[in-house]
């Protein structure tokens, strides 16, 4: 492994004032399930400071309060799993985590390191950008909030600078109304990478008319991002299999116009169509049981 | 590079260890304390032959960093025997002849454990779920899922009702 010095902080301005003072050479630490590998590698980013937030408890938690759900990093992906509040609110993003690794990376993995690693196929992502989720992110300058889906600038990299740490991920309570799916295609079932995956919320007026939907694939583009053009085919039209078909069309139209033809298009193309319309047709399958905020 | 001072609990004993910081939990327990029952398999977190319990969760401890369990309780395989007699999931692996080459048994013991302590009472799926993260090459699961269910609540019930019956 990578020789560096270990410095464990228990607060967050401790951390701040780490990274101020290392910089680009310091590496935060919470539940080490990419980085230990990262660092293992022959070749690779050299770090001076392991700094290691995994005791700040002020980063660990998940709190529902006047219509919005609060999650703290270091929430584990075994923590949004069992958490009755993310299974009340965001069953999609239960779903997401636990389609993440094994019981082992689970138990390990954190919620903010998901979203820090910036691996396109980080699994919390999508459902977390359709439940319109923003990020703060604290450094010794200060604080600042922004969007989840504005935080990436291309994979593996964030618009976090060295001396930032992620403090809080938050989301407003879907209305009663709303109906949620993740859906994620991986070559096994455990431990599996995500391919390609999509993240869709659905909500109906008292007509069955779509008022709202969101839909986020993952994998498949350069940074995530909702797929307007397809939302905008939804809203205000009843559901139907041609409706949503058409939808996971445009979903792999969008793909196709950002990435280009890749090796992997002949394949990706009609499968997040495919994905995309099970995902709406998984949110319609569901009864609007969880009870969410008051629309 | 510094070395650092840990305190921790490994199968019931305390340590106090200087350490350096750029190893994993693995590489602590196998090459420093000469804890080889914990396999070292992938070194990725795919294969589980080094899963051991910290604070009774399954993990990776090559996924682990060594100082990150200063102050916390570890337990591996070999914390299983109590007083010279074996853990009833160990007698259970043997029942149902889940151990074929035994490379995967440690993780596999553990991670079935961490399943019992939490959920004594789980259905096939949770079952498989909690052994997903451990890879048995020689594809015994049939056995393994075999052994880990008779130690169920229900399979213990059904055990007593019949010896009653008798």
């Amino acid at each position: 492994m990578r020789l560096f010095e270990y410095v464990p902080v228990l607060s967050v301005d401790e951390a701040c004032a780490q990274l101020a003072r290392y910089g680009q050479d310091a590496s935060l630490l919470a539940g080490g399930t990419d980085l230990l590998i990262e660092w293992r590698r022959p070749i690779g980013k050299s770090i001076k400071v392991v700094v290691d937030i995994s005791r700040i408890e002020d980063l660990s938690g998940i709190v529902s309060d006047d219509g919005i759900v609060s999650l703290k990093p270091l929430t584990t992906l075994s923590d949004l799993l069992k958490s009755p509040i993310i299974r009340e609110f965001a069953p999609l993003l239960a779903t997401a985590a636990s389609s993440i690794g094994s019981p082992q990376i689970r138990n390990r993995g954190t919620v903010g390191g998901n979203i820090m690693n910036a691996a396109t196929c980080a699994d919390t992502v999508p459902p977390l950008i359709a439940l319109g989720a923003t990020v703060t992110l604290q450094s010794k300058r200060g604080a600042r909030q922004l969007g989840l889906a504005d935080l990436f600038l291309k994979p593996y990299h964030t618009r976090a600078t060295p001396d930032e740490v992620l403090t809080d991920i938050r989301f407003p309570k879907p209305s009663a109304r709303t109906r949620s799916a993740f859906i994620k295609l991986g070559r096994r079932n455990a431990l599996s990478i995500s391919r390609l995956s999509v993240a869709a919320l659905l909500e109906q007026d008292n007509n069955g008319v779509i008022m709202n939907t969101c839909i986020v694939p993952g994998a498949a583009l350069p940074t995530w991002q909702r797929v307007a053009e397809a939302e905008t085919m939804l809203v205000g039209e009843k559901p139907s299999a041609s409706l949503f078909a058409a939808a996971g069309k445009k979903v792999s139209e969008v793909m196709i116009a950002q990435t280009g033809r890749r090796w992997s298009t002949e394949y990706k193309e009609p499968v997040i169509a495919v994905l995309v319309r099970r995902a709406l047709e998984q949110c319609m399958e569901q009864n609007v049981m969880q009870k969410g905020a008051e629309a | 590079m510094t070395k650092c001072a840990i305190t921790t609990t490994i199968n019931g004993r305390g340590y106090s260890l200087s350490i350096h910081p750029n190893q994993t939990l693995l590489e602590l327990l196998r090459d420093e304390l000469g804890l080889t029952g914990t396999k070292c398999g992938c070194e990725i977190g795919e294969c589980g032959a080094c899963t051991v319990l910290l604070d009774g969760e399954a993990v990776n401890a090559c996924l682990v960093l060594a100082p990150q369990v200063d102050g916390r309780e570890i337990l591996t395989v070999e914390g299983l025997v109590k007083d010279g007699k074996l853990d009833p999931m160990q007698e259970s692996f043997m029942d149902h002849d889940a151990v074929h080459c035994g490379f995967c048994t440690p993780g596999m013991l553990l991670s079935a454990k961490a399943l019992l302590d939490t959920n004594p009472h789980p259905d096939e799926m949770e079952i498989r779920t909690a052994i997903s993260g451990n890879l048995c090459r020689c594809t015994g699961y049939v056995q393994i899922v075999d052994a880990i269910k008779a130690l169920t609540t229900e399979a213990t019930k059904a055990a007593q009702i019949s010896t009653d019956e008798e």
